[in-house]
């Protein structure tokens, strides 16, 4: 069967401005995405430019935008693809400049892992540390004992290690398109996961001060695209949520973030429901309400105005107990 | 008549009233039996497990368990709480755990969870329960000649491992029902995406930048107006939209309606009985076209 590949065009350094062209391709059982681009590459067009590495999913060179959702190439096979939309759409990935074609400049990507500092903090105190331990005839290696049940679960979760860095879920992260500097879905996994592994000598708690900063966790707008479009079911939104969890737990609510989700659990153990009047006011403070005036007068105007008051749920007591069940009271 | 356990939500029992008000006028069109929930509270608003998962799984549980009592299926006309409805519910089914845990807390309440509860969001429920065949049936104005942007948002659709109701990529529902009332549904890239209120109150720049980006996006494609399943969409894309059309230095005025409203319209609801008079973009034109399309 033939297909065609409309590809993204762009070289700065030629072209005035992103075309697209079109290529006929034959198909084959299980031919990849990736392997279609191999052959225009190699039989139609050499100028096509595209990353690609591993062609088995383990390296994240290969992400783009297929038929309009980052994905990686060689991953995706041909002939769903083409059930589905009747053509291989391939654009670069969104939330990063071009620099030719299907390749995205990552620099900004990777500036945010390294904020988050992805390594073990205070391991490396000690000069020697850093040296290379030459093993004597008969001696056996004695770290890392693993096996030690405080050694279990190091990460939080099982799979934010598994992360290769191919960016799809920063491409899709509504969060980023809203705000460029937002640190995004990967790092911030990464964020949790160090902030989890109890070999991490983070003495002040600096992880989660840093990251409830703006353009940190609480910039997420949940919109789950990271767990959705993740190549390696990886989900960094929930990853994100336990960052808000332990961020609050260890009362870090100085973020207009960490006092909405503060206020909407008070509003609830208050009442069954979500006061929206009192949640907007304890979220941004004075001077969230008075930036929300002009809208709030809008809405008055038109009787959009949520009560004032709101009635309790029917046997509210039974959301108290929940509370008093889980020792949320005081909080 | 189908049966439904009604979970509204709280936006749409205070701000957007409108929204309960034309989802009880077409449910009673189209025989749907909405039974009230007054125990159920609220879900947490898509972020209470950011101050405690177990909480979520407790209030949410109960909500489920006091359907599962009655022995009905959950409507919703929320996304954020169909998505943390069916995320609980998952939890529940897929973790014993989970399940144990709740059930301690709701023992003590009188009540027990099994995982029999299935959550529907409207316009699924119209889509595969009503049936669109039956919608077109009770039609009695067309929406012929009227460009309809589907704005699907976030949680009706992911995560999918949770919300199963269409293809993630590719979601036809919303594009269906429209076609069935005889609607243009307008294609844009953005249908799909984020309309930013999580972060409405927290930063208000990055969210409606992307509000005013999807309202901006499907003006261009000559829509007249966009609609939405979710009254949280709806308060970004509609109470702020001058605030978003501020941010992103581009003139915006495009009418935004609730599902139920489109749905109340076709089923001859007018500009009160549809609460138009609470929106802030104004629906006038469209009514006006509407009026002429008699079937
Ligand atoms: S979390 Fe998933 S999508 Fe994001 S960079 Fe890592 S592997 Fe890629
Ligand atoms: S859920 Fe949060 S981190 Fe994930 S893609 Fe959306 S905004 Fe980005
Ligand atoms: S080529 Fe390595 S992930 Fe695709």
């Amino acid at each position: 069967m033939e297909f065609k590949v409309r590809a993204y065009r762009f070289n700065p350094e030629i072209d005035e401005k992103p075309y697209y062209k079109e290529y006929t391709v034959e198909d084959y059982p299980g031919m990849t995405v990736l392997n279609a681009l191999i052959k225009v590459k190699s039989e139609l067009d050499g100028t096509l430019s595209f990353r690609r590495s591993c062609r088995s999913a383990i390296c994240g060179s290969c992400a783009m935008k297929i038929n309009g959702i980052s994905k990686l190439a060689c991953k995706t096979q041909v002939s769903p693809e083409i059930e589905k939309f009747g053509i291989i759409n391939v654009e670069p990935l969104a939330n990063m400049p071009v620099v030719r074609d299907l390749i995205v400049d990552q620099e900004i990507f990777f500036d945010k892992i390294k904020e988050i500092k992805p390594y073990l903090l205070g391991q490396r105190e000690d000069e020697a540390h850093n040296h290379f331990h030459v093993l004597k005839e008969g001696e056996k290696i004695s770290q890392p004992v693993y096996y030690k049940p405080e050694f279990q679960n190091l990460t939080g979760n099982n799979d934010t290690p598994n992360c290769i860095l191919c960016e799809c879920c920063y491409s899709e992260c509504g969060g980023v398109v809203g705000n460029p500097r937002y640190l995004g879905p990967a790092a911030l996994a990464k964020l949790y996961r160090y902030s989890e592994d109890p070999r991490d000598n983070d003495k002040n708690g600096s992880r989660l001060v840093n990251g409830s900063k703006p353009d940190g966790m609480w910039d997420c707008v949940h919109c789950q695209s990271c767990e959705e479009f993740c190549p390696k079911g990886i989900s960094p939104v929930k990853s994100i949520v336990k960052l808000h969890e332990r961020t609050i737990k260890n009362s870090i609510t100085f973020s207009a973030g960490s006092k909405h989700v503060v206020s909407i659990a008070k509003s609830i153990g208050e009442t069954g429901r979500l006061d929206e009047i009192k949640v907007a006011f304890e979220s941004g403070g004075i001077s969230g309400l008075i930036n929300d005036l002009p809208m709030a007068f809008g809405a008055g105007l038109k009787g959009k105005i949520p009560p004032l008051r709101l009635k309790l749920i029917k046997d509210m007591e039974d959301i108290r107990l929940a509370y008093k069940e889980l020792d949320l009271e005081e909080k | 008549m189908i049966t439904y356990a009604y979970y509204p939500g709280c936006v749409a029992q205070e701000s957007a009233k409108e929204l309960d008000n034309a989802t009880k006028f077409i449910a009673d069109k189209l025989g749907i039996n909405l039974i009230p929930m007054p125990e159920a509270s609220c879900c947490g608003g898509g972020v209470i497990d950011g101050f405690d998962k177990n909480l979520k799984l407790f209030i949410n549980g109960r909500t489920l368990a006091l359907a599962e009592k009655d022995g009905l299926d959950i409507m919703t006309i929320c996304n954020t709480c169909t998505l943390t409805l069916s995320e609980v519910n998952e939890e529940l089914i897929n973790n014993p755990e989970s399940l144990e845990k709740t059930n301690e807390y709701l023992a003590k309440i009188g009540l027990k969870y099994s995982g029999k509860v299935k959550v529907k969001h409207i316009l699924y429920a119209v889509r595969d329960d009503v049936g669109l065949d039956k919608l077109k049936e009770k039609a009695v104005k067309s929406l012929k000649g009227i460009n309809i942007a589907p704005f699907y948002g976030c949680h009706i659709l992911r995560p999918s491992s949770a919300v199963k109701f269409d293809d993630v990529e590719n979601p036809q529902g919303f594009e269906e029902l429209i076609k069935a009332l005889g609607g243009e549904p307008v294609s844009y890239a953005r249908r799909t995406k984020c309309c930013g209120f999580q972060t409405i109150l927290v930063n208000e720049a990055t969210s409606t930048s992307l509000a005013g980006n999807a309202i901006y996006e499907a003006q261009e494609k000559n829509a007249d107006v966009m609609v939405t399943p979710c009254p949280l969409c709806h308060l970004s894309l509609d109470t702020y939209q001058t605030v978003a059309a501020k941010s992103i230095n581009k003139k915006l005025s495009l009418p935004i309606l609730h599902l139920p409203q489109l749905i109340g319209v076709a089923l001859g609801g007018d500009y009160s009985e549809m609460g138009f008079s609470r929106h802030n973009v104004s629906l006038r034109g469209i009514m006006a076209k509407v009026r002429q399309n008699e079937i």
